[in-house]
């Protein structure tokens, strides 16, 4: 059970932004991705989950080969790849024709979901699944009736987590999840993708910038450069490694920790 | 002055450069239609491919068809009811050359059904609800709301674009229906009041001009039209990018093109309707 990348390659016009990209996340593992800006971090989770098709290379969640699913014929299996794999988008991405709760509640509705347990969730069983997901993500229930446009981007990022994790799904991608949030609330998402991913017990990609966060939390880092991997290896490894990037990377987080820090690995 | 200087080689050369260019240009335009054109045509495929496995989303398809009606239905009751008007003012002038304006019923009917009322229910669709519903998708694209959609396993297609899509084309045959029944008591009120006309034989000359086959051809070429409207507009907003200025792109796009291929399909179903028509005559004579 495992998240498998061979040779994957993507270009946008004469843009090479994925080359050759092989990697393997095991079951339960912390995957932190790490690189500068368009170096194609969130395009790797969008292969994922099928939102975009690779130029060429395979792409393996569990059994399925989500490379071939793109055709229309094989719409049913790419829609069981996206229900094991909950994904939380830069920007909370909420519908905002729905209320908080209708959004966290969509996951739970669809015909889809509905057909992988076998019935349609009862009004009271959705609202109980909402409420208890909300806890997950430290939200009182007074935000579900409010449009996402009323609450701030803070409680729109923590809606959007809630709504990916509603459906229980099996692996968890967040795409830069502290993005345009201020300190306090980076910290506290940082936490809450911790506690979320050794409570739940679920395997968790990260694509990020904060290195901080990926030396304390991350079972592993990957680095992305020009579409390549530059390294894929422990927090331990990486904080001793001797690329240029990475140590560019982990010289600039270390002014930014505490005296005496140490990933938490090592 | 520096091309005063050139040889009469350089200037040919100049001259080939200038047409080569132009003709490259030209065929670079030729192909990005022709790219549009089968991008629109392929999403039509998936719309229908979507559709035959549609599950749960049939209220979505009501909700979306009363949106879109009565969002247009305003505008349209107001136009064609001017539309009628006008018709009657054109075809009057025109008739009382001829001493023909008991006439004058059946022709602007007949106009009106065949021609001028699905023609100008699609535009009228194409700026109230094409417009609105590219507007719609194409920043549901880009502010990620589509792909969170389908992360959470759903079916963008069957979840946004088929709703849109029959609610479009349902709502324009019956938009359809009321905007012909307005128009034609907008050229009744005219008929009465600014030309003098008799009621009575106005109303009497319809039945001379419009028949089932006239009805029949309305609502074909309406429907084609709708479709065209809902094809576009749904494509052109599920396939934008580019944060906000994609979004204005794809609404000016969707106007464009909508507009464009309802005027070729205006003529080829004109063409082939007439072809029809003219055949089934001759089968049944």
């Amino acid at each position: 059970m495992s998240i498998r990348f061979e040779n994957v390659s993507k270009s946008f016009g004469p843009k090479k932004v994925l080359d050759q990209v092989s990697f393997e996340v095991k079951k339960g593992q912390i995957l932190f991705i790490l690189g500068k800006s368009g170096m194609g971090k969130s395009v790797t989770l969008k292969h994922l989950i099928g939102v975009l098709a690779p130029d060429s290379g395979k792409i393996f969640v569990d059994h399925f080969e989500v490379s071939a699913l793109h055709s229309p014929q094989r719409i049913d299996e790419l829609t069981l790849v996206r229900q094991k794999c909950g994904m939380v988008f830069q920007h909370p991405a909420l519908l905002d024709s729905l209320t908080n709760f209708e959004n966290l509640a969509f996951g739970l509705r669809t015909p889809q979901y509905q057909k992988k347990m076998g019935r349609a969730l009862t009004e009271s069983e959705i609202e109980k699944r909402v409420f208890d997901t909300l806890k997950l993500v430290h939200l009182e229930k007074d935000v579900l009736e409010l449009f996402p446009n009323e609450t701030s981007y803070g409680v729109q990022k923590r809606i959007s987590m809630a709504r990916t994790l509603a459906p229980q799904p099996e692996y968890l991608l967040f795409d830069e999840p502290t993005t345009g949030l201020d300190p306090l609330s980076t910290s506290s998402i940082n936490s809450l993708i911790y506690e979320l991913s050794r409570e739940l017990n679920v395997t968790s990609i990260i694509v990020s910038h904060d290195m901080a966060c990926a030396l304390s939390i991350a079972d592993e880092i990957l680095f992305l450069d020009q579409g390549k991997v530059l390294l894929m290896a422990a927090p331990k490894v990486v904080a001793q490694s001797k690329i240029p990037l990475v140590e560019e990377f982990f010289k600039e987080t270390l002014s930014l920790l505490p005296p005496g820090w140490s990933p938490s690995h090592a | 002055m520096r091309n005063l200087r050139n040889t009469p080689l350089q200037t040919l050369e100049g001259l080939g450069g200038a047409v080569t260019g132009s003709y490259q240009k030209g065929y670079s335009v030729i192909y990005q239609q022709m790219h549009e054109l089968g991008g629109a045509c392929s999403f039509l495929y998936r719309i229908f491919h979507s559709t035959r496995k549609i599950t749960g989303y049939q209220s979505a398809i009501t909700d979306q068809i009363v949106a879109v009606s009565t969002r247009a239905m305003s505008t349209i009751i107001f136009a064609g009811l001017f539309v009628g008007a006008i018709l009657v003012l054109q075809f009057e002038s025109m008739l009382r050359r001829f001493d023909a304006q008991s006439l004058l019923g059946g022709l602007n009917t007949s106009a009106t059904i065949r021609e001028i009322g699905p023609l100008i229910i699609s535009f009228l669709l194409a700026g109230k609800v094409g417009a609105y519903t590219t507007a719609e998708l194409a920043n549901m694209r880009v502010t990620e709301q589509i792909d969170a959609i389908e992360s959470l396993g759903t079916d963008s297609i069957q979840y946004l674009i088929i709703p849109r899509f029959f609610a479009i084309v349902i709502s324009s045959l019956f938009l359809l229906a009321i905007g012909l029944a307005v128009s034609v008591m907008g050229s009744l009120l005219v008929a009465d009041f600014f030309s003098g006309m008799n009621l009575y034989e106005y109303i009497l000359s319809i039945p001379r001009f419009v028949g089932l086959w006239t009805l029949f051809e309305g609502f074909i070429r309406c429907s084609i039209f709708s479709t065209i409207v809902a094809t576009v507009s749904t494509y052109k907003g599920y396939t934008a990018t580019g944060g906000a200025r994609g979004v204005g792109k794809a609404v000016t796009a969707s106007a464009i093109y909508i507009n464009v291929y309802i005027v070729v399909a205006n003529f080829i179903s004109s063409s082939l309707l007439e072809w029809i028509h003219d055949f089934l005559q001759w089968v049944t004579s």
